[in-house]
């Protein structure tokens, strides 16, 4: 498995369910949950590096899950994923500093690139917090 | 030009022409009227004096003549003036003053000459039956008529009788004919003006410029003359119009007449006149140009007006179709998406699985890999589908930029400054310096800004005025835009933000305005809204979010 923890946050049970196991078959170590409100949930029991975020779902819908998630845990990657693109969502999603704005469908090859990526990212970020803990 | 513009047209002419053109001539008409009424009476006036200065004038030199042979006639004896020599000597004495005597005669009571002195071989007539002899003899004093006499040449005499020392005898006197028509033509004025005398039989007794010789028939109804002084218009025999006055002589027999073309006499008044129907004519010319003129600019405002007008309509009316399709294609594209990523991801677990070494020995295994990878193929073109339906849907979202809706303001109205300025309308901008910008899309609200406006101007009529003002209120930036139009009626404002509603002459408006520009409003986050009562003008309210924008 790999090194680091993806969270899929999806209403879609078909699509999720699918994702997760391609996911892990691929060594990614990979979680589904099927709402905004069970993603924050999963987020306060465990840490996951990259969440896959779908923004149109029932009940707390994917803008305000990212809102939740970048207040309690700043450093988790996000990456949105949604049938619909509306420029609304997608600026308002990068303006609260998702990594990505993805339109399904999306191959599983590019997902997995992206997800790479923003683990990257979310590593930098942390060694120069941590670096900065340690300085302080 | 159609129809509508074709009427206005001729309607706004006449109305514009009948305004300016019947008042102006009525003035002329009446000016004109009496310039000729004035001029005729002075004319009139004028041959009236002349009339009776130069009967005077006649009247004096016949009198005096009278008064001569009378003073001769009762002085003297019949045996002095039977002697030719006397007679002669008297004779040339008479007319050492004044020229005015041919010849002078003595007539016994029987009508012989016993003595004649003058050019004509008379002496041996006898008068007994001469008119002016019988009306001497019972008269005294007797001016003819002209007449031929014996000598048959046209003249009149002046016969006076002597009386009572029991002779009685006629002194008759020959009046030179050039003399007393030289003092009858000096009444005579211009190049067409006559002067004549007429007897009561109707003969020229002075030979008349234009009517003939003396004797003839002068062509004037005398039954008609008013006794005195008088002056009339009539048509002379050669068809011309004069103005003729008449003046009876003294002693009733004879009528002085003189006629005047009104033509010449009244040609430099009638210059004044003529030249007052030219200025007349010249200005109402001026004016149906002028009128021709404007009407046609301002149809041609009018039409240009109602086409932009129409082509903003129009306008509008495309873009919210597409901002309602593009919405639909979104909403499509989503609903798509969703089941085409859960096939794909599907179908991709399968080929995941099912190895192409672990498929070769399934029967027809090369049929599931090869199906799995069509699955994955018509997935690929259904997303190329969707995801064109998506772009298209996100160009139609609304273009969020920083808006200086102040600056957005003035714009708008320089648009349609003139078409204010054309109806006349005052325009009062009434801007807020401390409004911030705000995050917007410039384009679509200045769509609405226009057609809150434009509807403004079109309420408020000629001579109205409208007022906008903008300012911050609460968490909104409030534009409102008020008009001195007749206003809303309640049951009015309950419709007019439904589409294809207007109160307009129909093909004025597509009813779709205010409509879009409410849907418009409500996809930039704020609203459109009426404020207005009844019967006090309408107050649209534009409020946006003052959403402030993005640091660059």
């Amino acid at each position: 498995m790999s090194a680091f923890k993806v969270l899929i946050v999806d209403d879609e049970v078909d699509f999720l369910e699918s994702l997760v196991r391609r996911l892990k078959r691929r060594m990614v170590d990979a979680t589904g949950v099927t709402s905004g409100e069970a993603a924050l949930k999963y987020l306060a029991a465990q840490p996951a590096d990259v969440v896959v975020l779908d923004v149109k779902m029932p009940g707390m819908n994917g803008i305000d899950t990212l809102r939740e998630i970048k207040k309690s845990h700043p450093q988790v990657e996000v990456i949105l994923l949604t049938g619909h693109a509306s420029v609304e969502s997608g600026v308002e999603g990068l303006t609260l500093e998702a990594f990505d704005y993805l339109i399904k469908p999306v191959k599983l090859d590019e997902l997995i690139e992206r997800i790479m990526e923003a683990f990257d990212r979310r590593k930098v970020v942390g060694e120069i917090s941590s670096a900065e803990r340690d300085a302080g | 030009m159609n129809r509508p513009y074709a009427n206005l047209s001729r309607r706004m002419t006449a109305m514009a022409l009948l305004v300016a053109l019947i008042p102006l001539n009525g003035l002329g008409l009446s000016l004109y009227y009496y310039f000729n009424y004035a001029n005729n009476e002075t004319l009139k006036e004028e041959l009236r004096i002349r009339a009776l200065n130069r009967a005077s004038a006649i009247e004096l030199f016949l009198a005096e003549r009278t008064a001569l042979l009378e003073v001769l006639a009762h002085s003297a004896r019949l045996t002095q003036l039977s002697n030719e020599a006397t007679l002669s000597r008297l004779l040339s004495v008479m007319n050492r003053r004044s020229w005015s005597f041919v010849d002078l005669g003595i007539i016994d009571a029987g009508g012989d000459h016993r003595a004649y002195v003058g050019p004509y071989l008379l002496k041996q007539q006898n008068y007994r039956e001469a008119p002016w002899f019988q009306q001497a003899m019972l008269k005294g004093v007797y001016i003819s008529d002209v007449f031929l006499g014996y000598r048959q040449v046209p003249h009149f005499v002046i016969a006076v009788k002597h009386g009572g020392d029991g002779q009685e005898w006629v002194l008759r006197a020959t009046i030179d004919s050039d003399v007393f028509n030289r003092l009858v033509r000096t009444a005579q004025v211009g190049k067409t003006g006559d002067a004549y005398i007429v007897d009561k039989q109707g003969r020229l007794q002075t030979p008349s410029r234009l009517g003939g010789k003396v004797m003839d028939r002068a062509g004037v109804d005398l039954r008609a003359v008013p006794p005195g002084i008088s002056v009339k218009e009539r048509v002379n025999r050669h068809g011309d119009e004069v103005i003729s006055a008449y003046a009876w002589l003294d002693h009733g027999d004879w009528l002085l007449v003189i006629d005047q073309n009104p033509k010449e006499m009244l040609g430099p008044l009638n210059l004044a006149r003529n030249v007052e129907l030219a200025v007349l004519g010249l200005a109402s010319l001026f004016i149906i140009a002028a009128v021709l003129m404007l009407v046609r600019l301002f149809i041609r405002r009018l039409q240009a007006n109602d086409a932009e007008r129409a082509a903003l309509d129009a306008q509008l009316a495309h873009s919210a179709r597409l901002v309602s399709l593009g919405r639909m294609a979104a909403g499509v594209a989503h609903e798509i998406n969703n089941p085409l990523a859960a096939v794909s991801e599907l179908a991709g677990e399968v080929q995941d699985i099912l190895v192409p070494e672990q498929a070769a020995t399934l029967e027809e295994g090369d049929v599931i890999i090869d199906n799995l990878v069509r699955i994955q193929n018509q997935v690929e073109r259904a997303r190329g589908v969707t995801h064109r339906m998506l772009k298209f849907a996100r160009r139609m979202e609304p273009h969020l930029e920083s808006t200086d809706v102040n600056e957005l303001l003035r714009e708008t109205y320089s648009f349609v400054e003139k078409e204010a300025l054309f109806n006349n309308v005052q325009v009062k901008l009434d801007l807020d310096p401390g409004l911030p910008l705000v995050q917007s899309d410039r384009a679509q609200l200045q769509q609405v800004l226009l057609n809150i406006i434009n509807n403004a101007l079109d309420a408020a009529g000629q001579g109205g005025w409208v007022r906008v003002n903008s300012k911050v209120e609460g968490s909104n930036l409030a534009v409102r835009v008020s008009d001195s139009g007749p206003g809303i009626s309640r049951d009015l404002a309950e419709r007019i933000f439904d589409p294809f509603f207007t109160t307009k002459e129909p093909g004025q408006g597509t009813g779709l305005g205010l409509s879009i520009s409410h849907s418009i409003m409500q996809r930039l986050g704020g609203s459109l809204e009426l404020e207005s009562q009844a019967g006090m003008g309408a107050v649209f309210v534009i409020r946006l979010p003052n959403v402030a924008p993005e640091a660059p």
